[in-house]
């Protein structure tokens, strides 16, 4: 609440879209007042780890996402928000091209990773993943042992050459994801056998052992009990130390504990970005307001 | 910003938070109703020198102690079940805060009764009750204004309440140096003038607890806290915003 | 607006109804699983009533004495003399011992006839492996003839002793009496190949034959079903030309099994000139039948890989290769192999396309490769109970029971190896 108006920060950087920058505005645009490309509030950063600009989405000729134009700053967590079906998920799926599989999917726009098109058609995905890991809704180890689960990643891409680094690297994924302790002892147990929340960590200690740059995380707690989920919450409170974190959730309340930025999604529009502080106590656009206030959605 | 009531907090998804909410505003309301009746009989009993009427007031003060704490309940139990946000969230807060205000208003006029009480046992002051009439009159027209600021959420009257503070102040001020003045003249009337000394000083206290009021109205409807901000300031918020 | 009280009565009401209704359905199922058992027990005991004699051998024990005078022979190292020579002699002879009053030349032949065919085979056999024995006497077991292997399985039962004459019968019932002839477990069955003679016929052929053929048809059509299936699943694009090959696959699992055997016949014989009735073109063909069945159920086993599994692969930046191989094939294994097994027992309980690219030839010699003339086991099940010999319906029935004990055993591996390899997730 230091600012007062709906305010955003100019672009510094070189291939700056102008017309893309919210203008300034007067008054809180009213409800279902959908300008197509205008964000609200702070989309842009100075320091952005993540470029997006004017991101369509296309599934066959439907627009699931419109013109969403979004900088993720380095290690921030960014929390998107927003009713079923307003695109957040699968604005998340094209930061490390998870869409790909699909073949109706096409993605339009500009998505820059550190400065690099992540969409280039000379871009290795496989490299991409490497550096952008994701966290899935449903906690999904593979059914191998939890050292396997573990060392699968550092496995294919190669990153230990002997059995001693690999174990290195999968007691340090452990140890950041809080879990080394609890399963030390039954690290050739089969993961599936984990409580949910367990398997939950355990993909995000999976995932932390390729070291990536970012970290997806789409709706990581939906299907885990509060305790488990005070658990990831924890854990990704301690990483976003290092790491740069998107988090899509349903629980708003989540996104205000977990967050530092929230971005409100709306009908594949990019409604608000703002402070979560700002966000939860005083949203700029109506819409985001009804929202988490909990008037429709 | 035109609002209605129910426009702004009585569209829920949920008609069990709507509910909620109503009953915080229209408790809320009431208990400002309360205490509004409580500083203004307190004020009449000082005039009339009516006893009967100030200890009445005195012992009404436990009403306003028992809303004080139904309210903080309702608004935690709220805040227990449905986390609320935004301007929700900002509606409950403010009232929690206000509610403390409005409670130091129940014991300013308790106050005012008490030496009501005194002076109708002592006999009235020579002088002063002119003063006390003028400035209450005022405060209770701030205290009023800033519940209706509420009920309507209109922040440019809430401004109002917040400008008119400085006049109260300085009504206060003129009335002091009367008293003091004449306390000089006359010292056996030193006790008496005194004690309303005290009333002036509660009154204006009345006005403070109305600007605070005023400012959370503020923060309700804008969302920015205005406390410690410059009337400038404040006043290009809520002009700009209503524009 | 119904009151209360009533609506509860009309629920009630309807609750009597809906459990009759459930009542009844569950009878419907019971009758129907009681009548599938009752016929498949009234087959088993079929079967086993009239295959249970097939296990059995009957033999006759004699003190055989080698005259090199009576059989014509007085070196067992020449071959001339060993083509000629009379084998059958010291068997009558022994015989004779036992009935000093047969003479005539009609009970030396019904005597002869008491002893299976190829027992002076036996006598030759063993004069060739020592020649030194011409002249000692030797305690030698010899099958009966199948006539008379009938009349003693079926003492006293009428019907099966016509073939036999009242003088044989008398013979037969002293010996047995006397312990001279025998019943015991008929390893012969599971020794030797195919025979005029039912005594002597075995299904060792048949077995080697269909395992021959199985190992072929495993070879060929597993790895291709599930390559076949793996990139249908995951790699083909959508497009027209896939879903044509798609409802093909499922149209060729529906098509007849005697067409896979013409096109065997037209292509691997006809075309590409391969001989008959070897295991290898028999296993080709049935190759070509289970197929369908395998991708279909590999196919099946790869879409059931839950979709979370793959994305967990891809999020980490595996391959596609890799996820196919590190996570969709492990995890559909169990699925593949158990379809393929079932696949594999139906080509194992197959008769009509071997039919057809001859394999359905009386073949004595028990198969040892590849290429070798063979049948196999339904084939030869088929061949024995259109015989006319009481020997060769036991062994047909016998044949269904080592054919279904294949089958039931193949069957447990798939659900066995379904059960181990399962991995939940």
């Amino acid at each position: 609440m230091n600012t007062m108006n709906p305010t955003v920060t100019s672009e510094t950087g070189a291939g700056v879209v102008e017309d893309k920058v919210a203008p300034v505005k007067e008054e809180r645009p009213a409800e279902a007042e959908l300008e197509e490309g205008v964000t609200v509030g702070t989309p842009y950063s100075d320091d952005p780890k993540f470029k997006l600009r004017n991101v369509e989405v296309f599934y066959g000729e439907s627009r699931a996402i419109k013109n969403i134009s979004l900088d993720i700053a380095r290690n921030e967590v960014i929390a998107f928000i927003g009713p079923s079906g307003c695109g957040k998920s699968t604005f998340l799926r094209c930061l490390n091209r998870m869409n790909d599989s699909i073949d109706i999917c096409k993605v339009k726009g500009s998505l820059q990773l550190d400065d690099n098109d992540i969409y280039d058609p000379s871009r290795d995905v496989v490299e991409l993943r490497a550096r952008v890991g994701m966290v899935f809704q449903k906690p999904n180890p593979f059914p191998k042992s939890i050292y396997d689960n573990v060392a699968y990643g550092p496995r294919i891409h190669g990153l230990a050459n002997r059995k001693s680094d690999l174990d290195d690297i999968v007691e340090n994924s452990l140890r950041k994801a809080g879990l080394w302790n609890e399963v030390k002892d039954r690290l050739d147990a089969t993961a599936t056998g984990m409580s949910g929340g367990q398997q939950q960590r355990l993909c995000i200690a999976r995932t932390i052992a390729v070291s990536p740059e970012v970290v997806l995380m789409d709706e990581p707690c939906s299907a885990l009990d509060p305790i488990a989920t005070a658990k990831v919450e924890e854990l990704i409170a301690e990483l976003s130390e290092s790491y740069t974190i998107v988090i899509v959730t349903h629980s708003m309340q989540q996104a205000a504990r977990v967050s530092h930025r929230t971005a409100y999604f709306h009908l594949g529009h990019l409604v608000e970005v703002n402070e979560t502080n700002k966000v939860f106590t005083s949203p700029e656009h109506n819409m985001t307001e009804s929202y988490i206030t909990g008037r429709f959605g | 910003m035109p609002h209605t009531k129910d426009e702004t907090y009585g569209d829920h998804t949920s008609h069990a938070f709507n509910d909620e909410l109503m009953e915080l505003k229209a408790q809320f309301l009431k208990m400002g109703g309360l205490v509004e009746q409580q500083v203004e009989n307190a004020v009449q009993a000082l005039m009339d020198s009516d006893g009967h009427l100030a200890d009445e007031t005195r012992t009404r003060d436990r009403e306003v102690d028992q809303m004080e704490m139904d309210l903080d309940e309702v608004a935690t139990l709220i805040i227990a079940r449905r986390q609320p946000t935004a301007r929700d969230l900002r509606l409950v807060v403010s009232v929690i805060k206000m509610v403390a205000d409005l409670e130091r208003v129940g014991d300013e006029a308790k106050k005012i009764a008490k030496l009501a009480l005194q002076l109708s046992e002592e006999g009235q002051a020579p002088r002063g009750y002119i003063e006390v009439r003028h400035i209450s009159n005022h405060v209770l027209g701030m205290l009023h204004e800033a519940l209706d600021s509420f009920a309507r959420l209109d922040a440019s009257q809430a401004l109002r309440v917040k400008k008119e503070d400085k006049n109260v102040d300085a009504e206060y001020q003129a009335a002091a140096r009367t008293l003091l003045t004449f306390m000089m003249e006359d010292t056996r009337n030193i006790s008496r003038c005194m004690s309303l000394m005290w009333v002036l000083r509660a009154l204006e206290r009345v006005g403070d607890h109305a600007c605070n009021i005023a400012e959370n109205v503020i923060f309700m409807v804008e969302g920015e806290d205005v406390r410690h901000t410059s009337l400038e300031d404040m006043e290009k918020l809520v002009t700009q915003d209503n524009s | 607006m119904i009151e209360q009280g009533s609506q509860a009565e009309i629920v009630r009401q309807s609750l009597k109804k809906r459990y009759r209704k459930e009542r009844r359905f569950r009878m419907y199922g019971r009758v129907a699983i009681a009548v599938a058992l009752a016929s498949l027990l009234l087959l088993f005991v079929d079967i086993i009533g009239k295959g249970y004699t097939g296990f059995i051998k009957t033999t006759i024990t004699l003190d055989v004495t080698l005259d090199g005078e009576a059989m014509y022979l007085d070196d067992p190292t020449d071959k001339d003399q060993m083509s000629m020579a009379d084998f059958q002699a010291p068997i009558i002879a022994s015989l004779q011992g036992y009935f000093p009053q047969a003479t005539e030349r009609s009970d030396v032949r019904q005597l002869s006839r008491l002893v299976g065919s190829y027992a002076g085979n036996q006598i030759k056999d063993l004069l060739v492996d020592n020649p030194g024995l011409l002249g000692s006497t030797q305690t030698l077991e010899f099958l009966v003839h199948d006539t008379v292997s009938v009349y003693v399985k079926h003492a006293g039962d009428e019907a099966y002793s016509v073939r036999l004459s009242d003088q044989q019968k008398g013979w037969v019932d002293e010996l047995v009496e006397k312990g001279v002839i025998d019943t015991g477990f008929n390893d012969v069955l599971f020794s030797r190949g195919d025979s005029r003679e039912p005594t002597n016929a075995g299904i060792l052929g048949a077995i080697m034959g269909s395992l021959l053929t199985m190992i072929v048809t495993l070879v060929i059509a597993f790895p291709v079903g599930v390559s076949a299936a793996v990139y249908l699943e995951e790699f083909a694009p959508q497009n027209r030309l896939t879903d044509f090959i798609e409802v093909n696959i499922n149209n060729l699992a529906a098509v007849p099994s005697i067409i896979f055997g013409l096109l065997g016949l037209a292509m691997f014989i006809g075309l590409f000139g391969m001989p008959r009735s070897v295991p290898v073109v028999g296993g080709l063909v049935l190759a070509l039948m289970t197929l369908p069945t395998i991708i279909i159920s590999s196919r099946a086993a790869i879409k059931s890989v839950p979709p979370s599994i793959r994305e967990a692969a891809m999020g980490m930046g595996a391959s596609k290769m890799q996820v196919v191989l590190h996570h969709v094939v492990p995890l559909a294994m169990p699925g593949m192999m158990t379809g393929s097994i079932i696949g594999m027992a139906q080509a194992l309980g197959e008769t009509a396309p071997l039919l057809l690219i001859g394999m359905v030839a009386f073949i004595v010699e028990v198969p040892d490769g590849f290429f070798s003339s063979a049948t196999v086991l339904p084939v030869q099940i088929y061949l024995w109970a259109s015989s006319a010999e009481q020997g060769f319906i036991e062994l047909a029935s016998a044949g269904i029971m080592v054919l279904l004990a294949f089958m039931i055993s193949m069957n447990a591996l798939a659900i066995w190896l379904r059960k181990r390899l399962e991995r939940r997730w």
